[in-house]
């Protein structure tokens, strides 16, 4: 095996480093399976990348589907702070998400990373303030989340601060079950109606529908509980809001699960383009760099479709990309001091409007991804214009002349194409979804893992490096650490296992 | 042994593929050899408890589990990374050579600009030499780096490259306290990190 060439054979092919096919690579190297995963960028994480404000400007360019415009409006005066070459020299310092997400506290991304045993190549900051926009004084609010929140906040009542509370717990003691009679009515009429009919004040409706449930104004009372439900019983984990973002940006959870992947032997190349796909007699062969692999399996993500793979017709019928981007760089924080104490942190705002309105998130240095002094500001809807027309309504409402953004950029992740061909041994995995966390695209990436591997456990726990025992030590030492069956096997442990 | 765990500190392994990267890894944390090592699998990364004058440091040692091969180490795996130990073989010159851009790669993507780096040269037990110590040495004055040659089959010099390390990151400023620019993260695996606030001070 000469130095740069890869070995002839393997059991699945994962063409991308985006965020589900990483998931899927990880999966199947975790049960055993030789894994060549490939990408033709020379970065990780596709559509899910992050990069520095240089590589950010550059993708842009670079990326004629993105419908890209960018934008500098730097004070140039001698006394300006941030001119635009000193905010290029902190390039470095950003790390821009192509597509940023918040985590619930217990959500499916977290729950994976910790059954997994993935969480420990990630760090995460607790989002500091989930906000709510004030039509009235066209300010950012902090929307008070727990009992000890609503209580201190001097944004509500007294009055307000018990029917909020009241409310709340009538979500959390909903039971399926024993409706409760003041639901009965409503079932199956808006979420917004039932809420309007409880007396409550303008400002806790609000609340309720857009910064708790961020229910769409025509979801239905038991979307809105659901929902509701599901924003409180992630609170109370860490910090004062269900949420977590991971440090350094959300490019780094594709690269988490692509670690998983190499730690149980998966082989990694980037900047590999793959061509002359073929599928014959239950095996795939394809050329990379003039060599011929072959591989039983191949899975791919939808942002970067092999040629070989389109087909003229109308196949599947997904709705993945499709999104339209916003990122902002400011150097005074949107919203108050006291929302940004201390130096601002992580706060998210969803805002309401046509077509599922939009995500806000607003970052500062303490997330890692951008330099102390400036915010990082993310926009994120669907699309349906171009990305600075369907952002236009929230970019007026947020950027008021105080906070005129120094960069502003607008692109669209575009949806992906459904005519695509895959078969039984050929399987395409969805790009970004819209949607705050990652259920969506967890759920894909499952799917098509449990589509390969019908019989496989998806990513079982995988042991700590303490845990690890080479070949050759003690044998006594297996039986102090209790690991799975098929982890020994993995882990080229059978000859001292057959001892025990 | 009592005393406290004041700082943990994390280093990298790398260099080329065959190198002897896992060997070294687990020569020191575990004290073992094994002879037919081709390829790594398993070996993510080992921690040691080291005593350090009065106190005890944790070392988390990052391996590169074998994304060194075609240069697909992620940004995630440089992250925050206090030591790096560069290693090459005596017995093959080219890995030597190599460590050049092993060194850029480091300077691209380390997030802490005066992390303190250590050229080994692995495998001195072999016989066959292409690379003497003195060009191990002139390399590593080149690049103002840490010096030291090892063998992890016989153990040699391993221990010495740990302890040297760790001794020289804790006498660089402000390289093994907490990072004052970002707050520490959470770890989700650390029960400690829930239900606290996550004032900004």
């Amino acid at each position: 095996m000469g130095e740069n060439s890869l070995p002839g054979e393997f059991d699945l092919l994962v063409q991308g480093t985006g965020f589900t096919e990483s998931i899927v690579a990880a999966a199947a190297s975790r049960i055993g399976k030789t894994v060549l995963h490939i990408d033709s960028n020379e970065y990780y994480g596709g559509q899910w990348a992050s990069f520095n404000l240089e590589g950010f400007q550059k993708h842009l360019s670079e990326s004629p589907n993105f419908q890209a415009t960018q934008n500098w409006n730097t004070d140039e005066s001698e006394t300006s702070e941030w001119t635009k070459e000193n905010i290029l020299k902190t390039s470095r310092r950003f790390s821009i998400d192509l597509t940023p997400k918040l985590l619930f506290s217990r959500g499916k991304l977290v729950k994976l990373l910790i059954s997994s045993n993935i969480c420990r190549y990630a760090e995460f900051r607790a989002a500091d303030n989930v906000c709510t926009f004030e039509e009235s004084t066209s300010s950012l609010k902090s929307v008070p989340c727990s009992r000890t929140d609503v209580f201190n906040s001097k944004d509500l009542t007294i009055i307000e601060k018990r029917l909020l509370m009241k409310l709340l717990n009538s979500f959390l003691n909903y039971k399926d079950e024993e409706v409760p009679e003041e639901f009965k009515n409503y079932l199956g009429k808006p979420f917004l109606e039932f809420l309007k009919f409880q007396r409550l004040t303008p400002k806790i409706i609000n609340n309720v529908m857009n910064s708790i449930s961020m229910c769409d104004e025509d979801a239905l009372l038991e979307e809105g509980i659901e929902k509701t439900k599901n924003f409180l019983l992630n609170l109370g984990f860490y910090g004062n809001t269900p949420f977590l973002f991971p440090m350094y940006g959300c490019g780094e959870i594709p690269q988490c699960f692509c670690r998983l992947c190499a730690v149980f032997g998966g082989v990694y190349c980037l900047k590999k383009p793959i061509s002359k796909i073929e599928e014959k007699d239950d095996e795939i062969s394809f050329t990379t760099d003039n060599q011929v692999i072959k591989a039983k399996k191949l899975v791919f993500g939808s942002s970067n479709i092999p040629e070989e793979l389109l087909s003229s017709e109308k196949k599947t019928d997904h709705c993945c990309g499709g999104l339209s981007r916003g990122v902002f760089i400011l150097e005074k924080p949107l919203g108050s001091e006291e929302l940004n104490s201390g130096g601002g942190g992580v706060n998210f705002l969803k805002l309401p409007g046509g077509n599922g309105g939009a995500f806000i998130l607003q970052l500062s240095h303490y997330s890692g991804t951008c330099p102390k002094g400036l915010h990082l500001v993310h926009i994120t809807s669907k699309s349906s214009s171009t990305p600075s027309d369907d952002l236009q309504p929230f970019v007026e409402k947020l950027f008021t002349d105080e906070h005129k953004p120094l960069y502003t950029a607008y692109f669209t992740l575009p949806s992906c194409s459904s005519k695509v061909s895959t078969t039984e041994n050929i399987v395409e995995c969805c790009g970004t979804f819209f949607e705050l966390d990652y259920d969506k695209s967890i759920e894909n990436a499952e799917m098509v893992f449990k589509k390969l591997y019908p019989d496989e456990e998806f990513l079982p726990r995988a042991p700590d490096p303490e845990e690890i025992i080479i070949e050759n030590e003690d044998p006594t030492a297996i039986s102090e650490h209790t690991l799975p069956e098929d982890l020994k096997a993995q882990l080229l442990l059978e000859e001292s296992s057959k001892e025990v | 042994m009592s005393g406290e765990i004041f700082a943990t500190l994390k280093v990298l392994i790398i260099g080329e593929s065959g190198v002897g990267k896992s060997s070294i890894l687990l020569r020191y944390t575990d004290d073992d050899f094994d002879h037919d090592q081709n390829l790594t699998i398993g070996v993510d990364f080992k921690t040691k408890v080291v005593d350090i004058d009065d106190g005890k440091v944790k070392l988390a040692i990052w391996d590169t589990a074998g994304q060194e091969r075609f240069r697909t180490l992620t940004p995630s795996f440089y992250r925050d990374a206090q030591g790096a130990i560069l290693v090459y073989d005596t017995s093959n010159k080219n890995t030597l050579v190599k460590l050049e851009s092993w060194l850029n790669e480091l300077e691209i993507y380390n997030t802490k600009p005066n992390m303190v780096k250590m050229v080994v040269g692995n495998k001195i037990d072999k016989p066959e030499r292409e690379v003497s110590r003195d060009d191990g040495i002139r390399f590593a004055r080149k690049h103002r780096t840490l010096f030291l040659e090892t063998s992890a089959k016989t153990s040699e010099g391993v221990k010495q490259a740990f302890e040297e390390l760790v001794r020289k990151i804790i006498e660089t400023e402000g390289l093994c306290e907490p990072s004052t620019l970002y707050n520490r993260g959470l770890d989700l695996n650390n029960e400690d990190d829930g239900h606290q606030s996550t004032c900004s001070c």
